[in-house]
C-alpha cells in the first residue's frame, strides 16, 4: 500500500509542477542556469558512452552482414539502431545518472538543511522556484544531449567500421546517407523529451519529499537514478511501438 | 589536473584493498549477507529492464529488417545483439544504478556519522570489512544476474515477436539457437563478473572519497553511477574486440 500511496503523491507532484508551468511568474534565469549546468555535466559521459558502443553495434553488426556477404548494409543498421533505440536510451540513462541524480541530491541536501521551508517561509513558492526550472531544463538538455549522443554513435560506426575492419568508406557513407531520414532523428528527440520530463519529474519528487538526514539524501538519490531508468524503458516500449508498429 | 590526482587516489585504494586481504579471511559471515543485498534488491529492477529490451530489440530488428524481407532474421539479431552485448550491460548499469549507489551512499553516510573513523579506533582495517565482502558478494552474483538478464530479454522479445508482430515462434527459436553457442555465454559471464569488479571498486572508492554532509553523500552517489556505468561500457567495447572481434 505504501508504493500506491507514493504512486499516488508523484501524480498529485507533477498536476502541481504542472500548473506552476503554464502559469506566470517563471524563474528564466535558474532555467537557463540548470539547463547550461545539465548539459556541461551529461556531454562528457553521453558521448564517452556512445561513441564505444557505435562501435560495439558495428563491430557484431559486421559479424551478421558476414554471413550474407552484405557488408553494405552494415550503416543502415547502425543509424537505425544509433538514432531510434541506443542513443536516446543512453543518453537518458546518463542525464537520469548525472543531471536527475545531482538534482535529487541538491534538492535533497535543501530540503533537509530546511532551506525549502525556509523560502516558503519567506512566501516564495518552492516548487515554482526550485522544481519547475529543473523539470524543464532536463526537458530540454535531454534532446541536446541526445543529439551529440546520435553523433558520436554514427561516429563510433564509422570508426570501427572504416579504419579498423578496413571496409570502403565511401559506400559506408553513401549508405548512410540513403538510410538515413529525417524522421529517424525526430523519433529520437521526441522520446527524449519525454524522457528528459520523466527523470525530472522522478528527480524533483525524490528529492523534494527525501527525509532522514544524509542517509536519506543518499536514498532519494539512489531511488531516483531506479525509477527514471524504470520508467523510461517503460515509455520507450510505448513509444517505439506506436511509432514503427505494423 | 585534478581528476588525474583521482585516478592516482583510486590506484593507491585498489592498492590498499589488496594489501588489506593479503595474507588474511574475508570478514566471516558478511558476504552471504552482501549477496544477497547485491542480488535479490536488483532482481525485480533488472527482471523489468531486460523485459523492455526484448521487447524493442524486437520491434526494432523487424523495423529494420522488414524493407529487405528479413523479418525471419529477427531472432538472429535478438540473439546477437541481446545475448553477447545488451544483457551484460544492462544487468551492469542496473547493478551500477541499485547496488552501486547504494554502497557508495552506505560507505558516504557511515563517513559522515565518523563511523569509518570508529573502526579505525577499534583497530578494523575499514577496507577489509566494509569492501571486501561488497566485492566478494559482487562477484558471485553477477554472472547470474546476467544469465537471468539473457533469458528474460529472449523471452520477451519472444513474446513480442509472436504475439504482437506475429512471426513465427518456433522458427524464432531456431534463429535465436543457431546464433549463440556456449562460448557466447562464457563470454557473457565473463564479461558480468568483471562489471561487478569495476562496479564495486569504483562505488566503494566514491564513498571514501566523499566529503561530509548531505551534500557529500549526495554527490558521491551521483558520480558513483556515472563514472561506474562509462567505466563499464568503455571496458564493454573492449572486452568484446578481445573476445569477438
Amino acid at each position: 500500500m505504501e508504493t500506491l500511496a507514493r504512486i499516488g503523491r508523484f501524480g498529485l507532484f507533477g498536476a502541481a509542477v504542472a500548473r506552476r508551468v503554464f502559469t506566470p511568474p517563471w524563474n528564466a534565469r535558474d532555467f537557463f542556469r540548470h539547463t547550461w549546468l545539465v548539459s556541461t555535466r551529461c556531454m562528457g559521459p553521453v558521448v564517452a558512452v556512445t561513441f564505444p558502443f557505435g562501435m560495439v553495434i558495428g563491430l557484431q553488426g559486421l559479424q551478421i552482414f558476414d554471413l550474407f556477404g552484405a557488408q553494405r548494409m552494415l550503416p543502415s543498421l547502425i543509424s537505425v539502431a544509433v538514432l531510434r533505440e541506443l542513443s536516446p536510451m543512453l543518453a537518458s540513462v546518463l542525464v537520469a545518472a548525472q543531471g536527475g541524480s545531482s538534482f535529487a541530491a541538491e534538492l535533497g541536501a535543501m530540503r533537509i538543511k530546511e532551506e525549502l521551508d525556509a523560502t516558503e517561509v519567506m512566501a516564495v513558492d518552492s516548487l515554482r522556484w526550485h522544481v519547475v526550472p529543473r523539470v524543464l531544463a532536463l526537458m530540454l538538455a535531454t534532446p541536446v544531449l541526445n543529439v551529440m549522443g546520435t553523433v558520436a554513435g554514427l561516429l563510433g560506426g564509422f570508426v570501427m567500421a572504416v579504419p579498423i575492419q578496413g571496409e570502403p568508406g565511401g559506400v559506408f557513407l553513401a549508405n548512410l546517407w540513403a538510410f538515413t531520414v529525417p524522421f529517424d532523428l525526430a523519433v529520437g528527440v521526441v522520446k527524449t523529451v519525454v524522457f528528459g520530463l520523466l527523470i525530472g519529474l522522478v528527480a524533483c519528487f525524490h528529492g523534494y519529499y527525501a527525509t532522514g538526514g544524509a542517509a536519506g539524501v543518499g536514498k532519494s538519490v539512489n531511488d531516483t537514478v531506479v525509477h527514471a531508468v524504470l520508467l523510461f524503458f517503460a515509455a520507450n516500449y510505448l513509444l517505439t511501438s506506436a511509432m514503427f508498429s505494423p | 589536473m585534478s581528476w588525474l590526482a583521482t585516478i592516482g587516489r583510486f590506484a593507491g585504494f585498489c592498492f590498499d584493498l589488496a594489501r588489506a586481504n593479503a595474507l588474511r579471511r574475508p570478514p566471516p559471515g558478511r558476504t552471504m549477507e552482501e549477496a544477497y543485498r547485491i542480488g535479490v534488491q536488483s532482481l525485480p529492477v533488472l527482471l523489468l529492464i531486460s523485459v523492455f529490451v526484448g521487447t524493442n530489440l524486437s520491434l526494432q530488428g523487424y523495423a529494420a529488417f522488414t524493407p529487405l524481407g528479413g523479418q525471419r532474421l529477427v531472432g538472429m539479431f535478438v540473439a546477437l545483439a541481446g545475448v553477447r552485448e545488451l544483457a551484460p550491460i544492462i544487468a551492469a548499469t542496473m547493478v551500477a544504478a541499485k547496488a552501486g549507489t547504494e554502497m557508495a551512499s552506505q560507505i558516504a553516510v557511515m563517513r559522515t556519522r565518523e563511523q569509518v573513523d570508529a573502526l579505525e579506533v577499534m583497530a578494523i582495517n575499514p577496507l577489509w570489512w566494509l569492501v571486501t565482502p561488497r566485492f566478494l558478494a559482487i562477484v558471485l552474483v553477477m554472472p547470474a544476474l546476467t544469465v537471468v538478464a539473457i533469458f528474460t530479454t529472449i523471452a520477451s522479445s519472444w513474446l513480442v515477436a509472436t504475439a504482437q508482430l506475429g512471426l513465427n515462434g518456433t522458427e524464432f527459436l531456431d534463429f535465436v539457437r543457431t546464433s549463440i553457442d556456449a562460448k557466447d555465454l562464457v563470454a557473457c559471464e565473463l564479461k558480468g563478473m568483471l562489471f561487478g569488479v569495476v562496479i564495486c571498486l569504483v562505488s566503494c572508492f566514491c564513498g571514501f572519497t566523499s566529503t561530509k554532509g548531505p551534500e557529500g553523500v549526495g554527490q558521491a552517489t551521483n558520480s558513483a553511477v556515472v563514472i561506474a556505468s562509462v567505466s563499464c561500457v568503455t571496458l564493454n567495447f573492449l572486452l568484446s574486440q578481445v573476445l569477438y572481434g
